[in-house]
């Protein structure tokens, strides 16, 4: 059953020098419960923008359209207000670098047990109590709960933002390039550990990252944004074997393989400009099979397999045949 | 405490020695070296030949220089600053009493500044770009603009009538046989003024850390997470940001002992203050060069051991310098 | 394809150079415009004071302490002279004084700094211990206490400021050029066999060079200040005047219990308006030369809600 339904997310900064950056140009998807969602892109697509967005965690430059629907109620709604109080109860965030996640002069335990006195969850004793069980859950022994951040390596100190993150029960955990500064083996115990909260506790994940590998591990589905737009959704597998999307099939073939196999390819051009709206597909410059209808028509979403869409003018019979 | 806390511990006490050192040397060096050595008893023009002869024992006035300084720090060592041109006095018995005038007089400036200054400078981070940060600033450093004796005489102007504008206690007092919280009421109105003028002078200093300081701490990552596991803005400044940014406070502090012993000279000359300030512009006035060297030697000396007690402080607040 | 970063590129070189960097600095930013304009006028001023003036500097026109009228707009001194004159007069030392002891720190810090920095090894740990030693030794009772002990003419205390000041400076431009010295044009100039002066000269000068004017102006700032110490504390040249030396004479004179406030007023926001505008400057440059943008997460604002552009048809 559906956890959190996000339509048409848009996201628009407001510069210092005039005009708008469209960060985020209507993104939709659905969660349930045990999900693991990936979202895929180069940096400065979006993807980390949005998933801000779900929490309200915006700049005061920055503004938001669209539902955020959290057991069928529009979390969005009347922005700051109606957000708050979901923060970490509901939707809970581990970032990039939990290296300053944490407060460098305050204890974990106490920085864990912070939401759970602040929601009346768990106070004094109890709190200690439930962050021991916190951190025995990420494999951190519960006597480390009075260390300071700096006594943390990398990879248990992002285990330890898990911990904190799950400390008020949330149904969605929303995960921004959670391995990225870490080196591989540490990564994979991450993604393992991702993995299994997300089966044993019914969490539903967004896992965010521009590392193709992180997805195959941990996610089944997947979205891949370019330029404030999912591009291409569907089951990681699909994505992999039947890509839809061109930019899809490139930035899969732009990933090494681990036996050297096949040829490196690297997508020519440059990022598009978010502060102007493109005339047709947002990819078309880059585009390896752009044809006629690519730079004048906006492509939109069609359905090309099982629970698989993507927005390419490739997919549509009825334009191919005409060119 | 690791073994990095042990090193610099160790390297700040030996450079604390060293400018100890350097400190007393230069005291020496100056007021010896100075054009006709007006310094040495021997020039004295207002002394009597008995107290030179007194002197020329004592300090070996006649013997080389390098002799002289041996025995110089002999003396200091045993406490023994020399005496007094005008009153013929161990200097320490006149300078002694004076800085314990001047050290509560100096403690309740440094107590104005930095509230006047936190509370200037959290209010303009707290308000950034608004009237209230761009009001904040230009005030603190309007009063930091101005000369802190002229200062004193425009608060003489102000206030003369409402609070005492001279000396430290009211001569009168005792004749109607004042119980110890009148003498302390008393002694309090009589610093005021001069603590106010220090105080105002030195805020600005304090103001702008503390601003640029928060603003600086409310762009650190665990600030977007407080902001994400729910906690009101208010209570994040307080418990999250706060302590990290008034951090860089505590080496202010130090660092204004600097001005303040500078300042003090200049508002106990306004206020006829009778501290070790007053005491130097009277020494300046009389030519009374031992007290003058004594003063001077004090002073510096504060200086040094105040910037050793606030690199220790640092040690304290910031965990990560131990490890 | 990823742009070179800026630092790595060879910037520009020679005097010219520096001095339209610098102006174009400062163009950006209001504050230090204002800033300069406002220092500028009061050296107008100062310059022309012997045409500008209404009076003579040492001219009794009126009686001791006479409040301000028509002809005296700021009043008249213990001395029944006119206040304005010898405002006007008191620009020409204290700006000098300003300026030139700032040019002193300047100089010996700037040297300091450049050789410690570039050179580094024994030299540097050498400076470097002198320098901190003497920044922990409080500088106004020091440029007090030399300046009771060796003299108080004009030149004694522009060198005495000066020489007190430089350790503020020479910390700042050393730690610049010893980031300058790894840059890799830097390195490059040197394997082609370029001599130390030449780099100096041509590379690391025009870079550190903004940052020590910046630097300079703050102590113009901080020297009018100590010149008005010495003064208050009779140290300085009784034949001169000042802005220090007008609210010494105004105290000495008790002008305070005379009423006469037109007698201290005037010096004390002179110097505020010359030290606020040198400032102004100063900060502004640094700003400007070491930026340090972060976006805070906390703000009294709030992102706002938009209506959503319209749906493109299923």
């Amino acid at each position: 059953m559906t956890v959190l339904s996000v339509e048409n997310l848009h996201v628009w900064f407001a510069l210092a020098e005039g005009g708008e950056l469209h960060a985020v140009r209507g993104v939709s998807f659905d969660l349930s419960s045990g999900d693991r969602f990936g979202l895929v892109g180069e940096s400065g697509c979006g993807k980390t923008t949005a998933i801000l967005a779900l929490m309200g965690l915006l700049p005061p430059t920055a503004s938001v359209a669209g539902r955020v629907v959290l057991d069928g109620e529009d979390i969005l709604a009347r922005g700051e207000e109606s957000v708050s109080g979901h923060r970490w109860r509901d939707l809970a965030m581990i970032f990039q670098g939990a290296m300053n996640a944490f407060n460098p002069v305050k204890r974990i335990g106490d920085q864990i047990a912070e939401p759970l006195a602040l929601h009346g969850l768990a106070e004094g004793g109890e709190a200690r109590r439930q962050v021991g069980e916190l951190l025995e859950l990420v494999g951190i022994s519960a006597s480390r709960a009075d260390r300071f951040p700096h006594e943390f390596s990398g990879g248990m100190r992002q285990r330890a933002a898990i911990a904190m993150a799950l400390a008020c029960k949330p149904k969605v955990l929303l995960a921004d390039e959670p391995t990225t500064a870490l080196d591989v083996m540490v990564q994979a115990q991450i993604l393992e550990l991702l993995v299994g909260l997300a089966h044993d506790l019914g969490l539903a994940l967004v896992l965010v990252t521009h590392d193709l590998p992180v997805v195959a591990q941990t996610c089944e589905r997947a979205g891949v944004m370019y330029s404030g737009r999912i591009v291409e959704a569907g089951p990681t597998e699909a994505l992999y074997h039947d890509p839809r999307h061109p930019y899809t099939r490139l930035l899969f073939a732009a990933t090494p393989d681990l036996y050297g196999e096949g040829a490196v390819v690297s997508i020519a051009g440059t990022p598009p400009r978010l502060d102007r709206e493109p005339p047709g597909c947002s990819f078309a410059p880059r585009c390896d099979r752009v044809f006629e209808p690519c730079a004048s028509v906006v492509p939109r979403p069609l359905a090309v397999g099982a629970e698989h869409e993507a927005e390419c003018h490739l997919n549509d019979p009825a334009l191919r045949a005409a060119s | 405490m690791g073994a990095r806390g042990t090193n610099y511990v160790v390297k700040r006490t030996l450079f604390g020695l060293m400018t100890v050192l350097v400190a007393v040397t230069l005291n020496f060096v100056l007021f010896r070296a100075a054009p006709g050595d007006p310094a040495s008893a021997l020039r004295c023009r207002a002394c009597t030949p008995e107290f030179k002869e007194e002197q020329r024992k004592e300090f070996g006035l006649d013997k080389s220089m390098v002799e002289q300084y041996g025995i110089y720090m002999k003396e200091l060592l045993q406490g023994n600053l020399g005496s007094s041109f005008t009153t013929r006095r161990p200097v320490w018995d006149e300078l002694g009493p004076a800085l314990a005038n001047t050290l509560p007089m100096i403690a309740l400036g440094t107590a104005f500044s930095i509230v006047f200054g936190i509370l200037s400078g959290v209010v303009a981070a707290w308000r950034r770009g608004t009237w209230a940060d761009w009001g904040n600033v230009s005030v603190s450093l309007f009063f930091y603009s101005l000369p802190t004796q002229w200062l004193g005489l425009m608060l003489v102007i102000v206030f003369a009538g409402t609070l005492p504008v001279s000396g430290i206690s009211d001569p009168f007092l005792e004749f109607t046989d004042p119980s110890t919280w009148e003498v302390f009421v008393d002694r309090m109105k009589h610093m005021i003024l001069p603590a106010l003028t220090l105080g105002l002078v030195l805020y600005g200093d304090y103001a702008l850390v503390t601003r640029s300081s928060l603003l600086n701490t409310l762009g650190e990552d665990y600030i977007l997470t407080a902001r994400a596991k729910g906690l009101g803005s208010w209570t994040i400044v307080r418990r999250h940001a706060l302590r990290n940014a008034l951090l860089p406070i505590s080496t202010l502090i130090a660092i204004s002992l600097g001005y303040l012993v500078g300042g003090s000279i200049l508002v106990e000359a306004v206020f006829s203050y009778p501290g070790i300030g007053l005491e130097v512009y009277d020494a300046i006035f009389e030519r009374d060069y031992p007290v003058l060297q004594g003063a001077f030697l004090i002073l510096t000396l504060s200086v040094v051991l105040a910037n050793y007690a606030a690199d220790l402080l640092y040690l304290k607040l910031d965990p990560r310098i131990a490890e | 394809m990823t742009l070179p970063a800026p630092a790595e590129t060879a910037p520009v070189t020679g005097a010219a150079g520096l001095g339209s960097r610098v102006w174009s600095l400062v163009r950006s930013k209001p504050a230090a415009t204002a800033g300069v304009i406002v220092i500028a006028l009061f050296v107008l001023v100062a310059v022309t004071a012997p045409y500008l003036a209404p009076y003579g500097p040492r001219e009794k026109v009126g009686e001791p302490f006479a409040p301000p009228s028509g002809a005296h707009p700021f009043g008249l001194d213990d001395g029944g002279v006119d206040m304005l004159t010898l405002m006007m007069y008191g620009a020409r030392v204290s700006l000098l004084v300003g300026f030139a002891a700032a040019a002193v720190a300047m100089l010996i810090g700037g040297t300091i700094g450049l050789v410690s920095g570039y050179f580094g090894g024994k030299l540097d740990t050498g400076l470097t211990a002198v320098t901190n030693y003497m920044i922990a030794i409080p500088d106004v009772p020091l440029i007090l206490v030399v300046a009771a002990l060796f003299g108080r003419s004009l030149t004694n205390i522009i060198i005495i400021i000066g020489a007190i000041y430089w350790t503020y400076t020479a910390r700042i431009i050393r730690a610049e050029t010893k980031s300058l010295r790894e840059r890799t044009y830097v390195k490059r100039t040197r394997s082609l066999g370029a001599g130390n002066t030449r780099i100096i000269v041509r590379h690391v000068l025009p870079q550190v060079g903004p940052l020590l004017i910046a630097q300079t102006v703050l102590f113009v700032a901080y020297a009018i200040f100590a010149e008005t110490y010495v003064t208050f504390l009779g140290l300085g040249d009784p034949s001169l005047i000042s802005w220090g030396k007008l609210i010494e004479n105004a105290f000495e004179a008790n002008a305070i219990s005379a009423g006469a406030w037109w007698a201290i007023v005037p010096p004390g926001f002179a110097v505020a308006f010359v030290v606020l505008a040198c400032t102004m400057v100063g900060r502004s440059l640094e700003d400007a030369l070491n930026p340090r943008l972060r976006v805070g997460h906390l703000s009294v604002h709030r992102f706002r809600i938009r209506r959503p552009p319209e749906q493109e048809p299923q």
